[in-house]
């Protein structure tokens, strides 16, 4: 359905009401779907991307070095930011559900034995293939190590990254949410406002205006709102007719406590054998999907060390700096205009060399043509032309030496928030502001792990791994808050006064309000968040079963 | 107990007839078209779709198991023969999931007959309506037979998989596959000769918690060592059903050697949200399903030993 279509004024009901259309919604509308529930999903989107409707995305942001656009990285339309993403899945591990006292206000009110039923499905939902998260449990035989010789006793090599297709949501289920007989989609219905009761226990309608500018409301015996971390927060702090400070923020929490990720690219590992030594690609598990090991920090470690959690990759040197004498990687430096904005970033830096760097460029393209044009086509057949795609670039450097590729938690800080700006949307809606800030522990964490990898490496004898200390901080706020992961934002946890939905989901004191989505994560994993927030959703929809039954 | 199995040269036949024999109650006496020199079991030669023919050969036994597949006009000569054949005595008719045509959800045996996608399901419906008259007739509905010698559950499945025509098929896949192991049809056929209750009833047969197309193509892959399986894009299945399964057809009606078509009602059928509930099989005849894995290993050893060109 259209909202378009609606006539003014007009009402919609149902039994359950999930608004936004991404992976979650669309995920907890299936499930639900499948048992029979009468379920209304509303997408403020169409079901392709339009300018016009990206634009009520538009927010400002505190310091445009650490944070993008906030229309930037998530996407306005059936399938939602799923439309754009690159796919990778991993899920949370165990030590990130813990209450850790070298973290400030971590700690879940549920455990991972929560999700476990919940992950294997939301693995196939996000068709990463079969739920198995370390090269044992993937695959038959022995494999090639990701670094010979190296022993880790603070680092792992063992655990793996699945990518999803990478899966649009609203391209892949859109057959299935229309054949479903108990589910209604209704596309271009943006929800404007959230009405409670007098005493504001209750959600007894949502506000919801159509791309053409009609208004209609719907009611629902049980709400859910799934519209992504930055969307749920500002449709709360919205809400202020009963709630002066917005719906479920009481206390102050709602919008804080923003968490992204915190990633960069430093360092210098050279291998002792050399590149034959290193297996930084991917392997194809029998599902057909790609797997890649990855460094990660060992929770014991972690523990002991006081430090968040971390993973990180071998990626090839520095793309810029021509010394790597690679021939794929001066090619992808001299045509950087070819590739899509959301991969660009981390090409733009300046060849240190200037003019002389650039020549040297051209001579490596020189050395190896056949090499390039080897390349090409295979990113050709296996990316641009494959219904699954090869995630990355992954070039074997000629020189045996490789960046490393961080991905590290962040710690849930209060200071760090979303908040309501000045400006309004067309449809009256304040527009959001973005105040996004690391913290102290945040350097710890990376500074720490970087000590840490560099000793194991030395201790192993596989290689040497150089790196400045001096310059992580710089390094690890290089791009600013790694985009498109909106976490913390409406956090989960027993107590309303640090929180404001509970271990079910539920904003605390309104009967019938859920949130899904990592909003609710009150801490945010060394993890990308899509797979979670699937699975925390399907638990989200048993929940809801028994609800409405 | 003389049981005839008419169709007893058919994939389902053949199992029907050695389940048959294996019991200490029945007799069982092949019908069907060829005289076939080997063998231990009493044979009638015959034309199913005779009506002489069929009540002369009915005359001489106690119940019948109907097998008959082939063409649809024999399907439906052949329902008209048996229930013309009007003996009282207990008819076991294997008919289809077909029968359901393209209707989704959970499908039950209540559910009416569509048979609106194709002539080979008109034809089973036909036939269960010719039949509808016989007292003793017991229906029996499987979803898709799969098992060894199944020529199209599993040997057409594993040479698309080999081929890595099929893999990955995304919603070209979400199909639920509503199979059921030609051991457990064979299984229901017999408590369906024997359970009196079962007169005038029809039951769906598929496995609980079958998996759904995409599922069950991995399985059987990993089974056969074809793996990595590869996603497939929407286009290939379209390049397949439209521009290439029409001519593949026309060519293998002259060779075995060619590889199978995918035809269009095939790929309608692997994205098909139908379920079976086989819950009446499983209470009323007492079924226990073979599982999944159990089920595909046995396949793929079948497959993996069978003879070329074992249709």
């Amino acid at each position: 359905m259209d909202a378009t279509e609606f006539p003014h004024a007009s009402a919609l009901s149902a039994r359950v009401c999930i608004v936004g259309a991404g992976p979650v919604g669309i995920s907890l509308a299936l499930a639900l779907a499948e048992s029979g529930v009468d379920v209304l999903l509303l997408e403020a989107g169409g079901a392709h991307a339009d300018a016009t409707s990206q634009a009520f995305y538009q927010g400002t942001v505190a310091d445009a070095a650490m944070h993008s656009p906030l229309d930037e990285y998530r996407e306005r339309r059936l399938g939602g930011s799923t439309t754009i993403w690159g796919g990778r899945c991993m899920p949370f591990d165990p030590i990130d559900f813990e209450a850790r006292d070298w973290i400030p206000n971590s700690g879940w009110p549920i455990g991972p034995e929560a999700l476990a039923p919940y992950y294997a499905p939301a693995n196939q939902l996000c068709e990463a293939g079969s739920f198995a998260y370390t090269i044992a449990s993937a695959f038959d035989g022995p494999m090639k190590p990701m670094i010979e010789g190296f022993e880790g006793s603070d680092f792992s090599t063992d655990t793996l990254e699945r990518f999803s297709c990478p899966t649009d949501f609203g391209e892949r289920y859109r057959e299935r949410l229309t054949q479903a007989r108990t589910l209604r989609l209704v596309l271009n219905a943006a929800v404007t406002e959230v009405d409670l009761d007098a005493d504001g226990s209750i959600v007894t309608g949502l506000a919801v205006r159509t791309a053409a500018g009609a208004s209609f409301t719907v009611m629902a015996d049980q709400i859910v709102l799934a519209m992504g971390g930055l969307e749920i927060p500002r449709l709360l702090l919205a809400s202020r007719r009963v709630q002066p400070n917005g719906i479920g923020n009481r206390h102050g929490v709602l919008g804080r406590y923003y968490m992204c990720h915190i990633a960069g690219t430093m360092g210098l590992f050279r291998a002792l054998g050399g590149s034959d030594a290193v297996w930084h690609g991917y392997d194809v598990a029998d599902d057909g999907s790609y797997c890649r090991r990855r460094l990660a920090l060992r929770p014991e470690t972690q523990r002991t060390q006081k430090l968040g959690n971390f993973v990180a990759r071998l990626h090839h040197p520095r793309i810029a700096d021509s010394h790597h004498q690679t021939a794929v990687l001066s090619a992808l430096y001299l045509g950087r205009v070819l590739v899509p904005k959301q991969y660009r970033k981390r090409l733009q830096d300046a060849d240190p060399d200037g003019l002389a760097g650039t020549l040297r460029h051209l001579g490596n393209v020189a050395r190896d043509p056949v090499g390039v044009a080897r390349f090409a086509q295979a990113m050709l057949v296996g990316r641009k032309l494959a219904a699954r795609k090869y995630p990355s670039i992954v070039v074997r450097p000629r020189n045996g030496t490789f960046s490393l590729d961080f991905h590290a938690e962040q710690e849930p800080n209060w200071q760090s928030r979303v908040l309501l700006g000045e400006e309004r949307d067309p449809w009256g809606m304040p527009r959001l502001e973005a105040d996004w800030r690391y913290s102290r522990g945040d350097v710890t964490t990376v500074q720490g792990a970087m000590a840490l990898l560099a000793a194991d490496i030395k201790r192993s004898g596989c290689g040497t791994f150089d790196y400045d200390p001096n310059v992580v901080e710089e390094e690890m706020t290089r791009y600013g808050a790694y985009p498109g992961h909106h976490i913390g934002t409406a956090r989960m946890g027993g107590d309303p006064r640090h929180s404001v939905v509970d271990a079910d989901c539920r904003v605390h004191d309104v009967s019938n309000l859920h949130l899904a989505g990592a909003s609710v994560f009150p801490t945010s994993s060394q993890a990308n968040p899509t797979l979670t927030a699937v699975a925390l959703a399907l638990r989200l929809a048993d929940r809801l079963k028994v609800i409405v039954a | 107990m003389r049981i005839l199995v008419l169709g007893a040269d058919g994939f389902v036949g053949k199992r029907a007839l050695a389940a048959l024999a294996a019991t200490d109650w029945a007799t069982p006496v092949a019908g069907g078209r060829r005289e076939c020199d080997k063998g231990v079991i009493e044979r009638i030669v015959l034309d199913a779709t005779d009506q002489a023919a069929v009540a002369k050969a009915v005359d001489r036994v106690d119940a019948v198991v109907n097998c008959i597949a082939g063409d649809n006009r024999a399907v439906i000569n052949n329902a008209k023969a048996l229930a013309a054949a009007g003996s009282g005595k207990r008819i076991v008719h294997l008919s289809s999931m077909a029968v359901y045509g393209s209707a989704t959800g959970t499908i039950d045996e209540a559910a009416p007959l569509l048979a609106d996608n194709g002539a080979y399901a008109a034809a089973k419906a036909q036939a269960e309506r010719h039949l509808a008259g016989v007292a003793q007739l017991v229906i029996l509905r499987p979803g898709c037979i799969y098992g060894p010698h199944s020529a199209q559950w599993t040997q057409r499945i594993a040479d698309l998989l080999i081929a890595h025509r099929i893999g990955d098929l995304g919603a070209g896949g979400d199909g639920y596959s509503n199979l059921v192991h030609v051991d457990d049809v064979a299984t229901a056929i017999l408590s369906a000769l024997r359970f009196p209750g079962a007169a005038g009833q029809a039951f769906n047969l598929a496995m609980p918690d079958a998996p759904d197309w995409n599922g069950y193509f991995l399985a059987l892959a990993r089974a056969l060592g074809a793996v990595p399986i590869r996603r497939l894009p929407e286009w290939r299945l379209k390049i397949e059903t439209r521009l290439i399964a029409a001519p593949l057809r026309i060519a293998a009606s002259g060779s075995h050697r060619l590889p199978p078509p995918i035809p269009p009602s095939l790929a309608r059928l692997w994205r098909q949200d139908i379920r079976l509930s086989s819950a009446r099989a499983s209470s009323m005849l007492a079924m226990r399903w073979t599982s999944l894995d159990e089920g595909i290993a046995g396949s793929a050893a079948w497959y993996s030993g069978r003879p070329r060109n074992d249709a």
